[in-house]
């Protein structure tokens, strides 16, 4: 066994550099990294780089849909290029989560489930918009009517992809409710109740092309926006909890050591 | 039978499904002399209605259809290959599943596009340069999980820190090179001629010779670390 060396003070580059030697848990850390990086460039590059969250309104006529694709012609063509650069990170972020529920004292079916349902899930969730964005902005002469069914393709596939998110959530919130290893709080099991939920109240997007309930309204977008925002914000944190607290035992994970002190504190006992 | 045989039998399809790709490649007309995304929609709709062209475009993408998940079996091997490397998480054989699920089906929805143009090319022309259109680029554009499966192979490399590794430390250097190439790739909705352009030298020429290194590579590699596994579990049984 060789000696670990203390984590170097100074440089931030070279604490990376110590992690990425000595750090058991870098893995995690690689896959945590990404999840925190990932999330915050797609929100970038879908809101401010190719604007199309929030979305455009679907009661649109072709013409005004073949203005839309002119006006937003760079943004969606170098946006969505850095998306597709990008964008198999979904597969270390998915294997990070995946290994949330591995950690968990369920059946590694739970983890396997939702690793299968969420590659799944990057390509009508997310690529074909893209590639179909690309489609209708390089060719901004093309009939509007053509263009017209690309904005439908894309936004629909977009947000009216639910199952996949649905059902992966339902995974996910099984293994929360079922683990004895206290990987995560219960409550964070109901919170992915309410993201599964979303994708229920998003079906009439297929239906209405105006109002709350429109891809664009305040049902379908705007609360699905907020839950999902509030979701992933909330399980970065526990999932860095979780490898804060990391054994790479099989049993129940012990509690940080912040935590500890708090209960000493509250309960007036030292555990 | 062992298990380490019917590893070298799936290692031995590597072979037969590169010929069977590089077979339906060279019988697409649309590969050999790049279709260019200059053509107007008229050129594209003739370029379909062809006499000459239409059956070798269908045949040849019934055969990418067929073969399309070909590769699947190799990048099992390869995630199995990672499984023995020391890590302390699967993170990285989950990760590379992913990626193996995502990039053939994208190459199978490029393909239904260019099936659905053959299908009917008396259509009006505009709709099929449409579907041209998205099979092009989504062929083209979609090098996502070709680069992660690169870097996460490069990554699982470099940090299986074991006296004897799985793979040597070229191999993850070459993971990195193969994903910077694939890069610009990624921008052929930005050019309608030049290299970046979906029949250019870097969208075209430079991704798909990358790729068809990393295959070479990638299975000669692969291949011998299995075979060296095989010899040793033999040896070890004796």
């Amino acid at each position: 066994m060789e000696t670990v060396p203390p984590v170097p003070s100074g440089s931030r580059l070279r604490k990376i550099a110590w992690h990425w030697r000595y750090d058991e848990k870098r893995e995690l850390w690689i896959g945590w990294w990404t999840l925190v990086v990932f999330y915050n460039l797609y929100g970038l590059l879908f809101f401010v780089i190719a604007r199309t969250q929030p979305p455009p309104e679907p009661s649109l006529p072709p013409s005004e849909i073949a203005q839309w694709f002119a006006d937003h012609h760079y943004g969606l063509l170098y946006g969505y290029a850095l998306v597709f650069i990008v964008g198999g990170a979904t597969a270390i972020m998915n294997a990070t989560l995946a290994y949330t529920m591995r950690r968990m004292s369920v059946s590694r079916a739970f983890a396997y489930s939702y690793l299968l349902i969420y590659a799944l899930a990057t390509l009508p969730g997310m690529l074909i918009m893209g590639v179909v964005c690309t489609v209708g902005a390089m060719r901004p002469d093309r009939d509007p009517e053509l263009l017209s069914w690309l904005y439908d393709f894309a936004f629909l596939s977009f947000e009216g992809t639910m199952g996949v998110f649905l059902i992966g959530s339902l995974v996910w919130m099984l293994a929360v409710l079922l683990d004895e290893n206290r990987v995560f709080p219960k409550w964070f099991g109901y919170l992915n109740l309410c993201n599964a939920l979303t994708e229920v109240v998003v079906a009439p997007a297929w239906i209405f092309k105006r109002g709350v309930f429109a891809w664009d309204g305040e049902i379908a977008w705007w609360i699905n926006m907020a839950v999902f925002v509030t979701y992933t914000a909330v399980f970065l944190t526990l999932i860095r909890n979780l490898i804060l607290r990391e054994d790479f035992g099989t049993g129940p994970l012990p509690d940080l050591e912040s935590d500890r002190a708090i209960d000493a504190i509250t309960l007036g006992t030292a555990r | 039978m062992r298990q380490a045989d019917g590893e070298v039998i799936l290692l031995w399809t590597l072979p037969v499904v590169s010929l069977i790709w590089l077979s339906a490649f060279l019988l697409f007309p649309g590969f050999v002399r790049p279709m260019s995304p200059t053509m107007s929609a008229e050129e594209v709709a003739a370029f379909y209605r062809d006499p000459a062209n239409l059956p070798r475009i269908r045949y040849s993408m019934i055969v990418f259809n067929w073969f399309a998940v070909g590769f699947v079996p190799i990048l099992a091997l390869i995630v199995l290959q990672i499984r023995r490397m020391a890590h302390r998480t699967p993170i990285f054989s989950y990760a590379i599943l992913a990626c193996a699920a995502g990039g053939p089906t994208i190459f199978l929805m490029a393909n239904l596009f260019w099936l659905l143009a053959a299908f009917r090319p008396m259509r009006d022309p505009q709709q099929t340069q449409m579907f041209n259109d998205l099979a092009w680029v989504t062929f083209s554009s979609q090098v996502g999980f070709l680069i992660a499966q690169s870097v996460i192979l490069a990554l699982a490399i470099y940090l299986d820190r074991q006296k004897r590794p799985v793979f040597r430390p070229w191999v993850a250097h070459f993971n990195l090179v193969v994903a910077v190439l694939l890069v610009p790739a990624a921008f052929v909705g930005l050019a309608m001629d030049g290299p970046f352009a979906w029949d250019g030298l870097l969208s075209f020429w430079l991704r798909n010779v990358t790729i068809g290194l990393w295959i070479v590579v990638m299975g000669v590699v692969l291949g011998r670390v299995i075979l060296q596994q095989r010899a040793e579990d033999e040896a070890a049984a004796a």
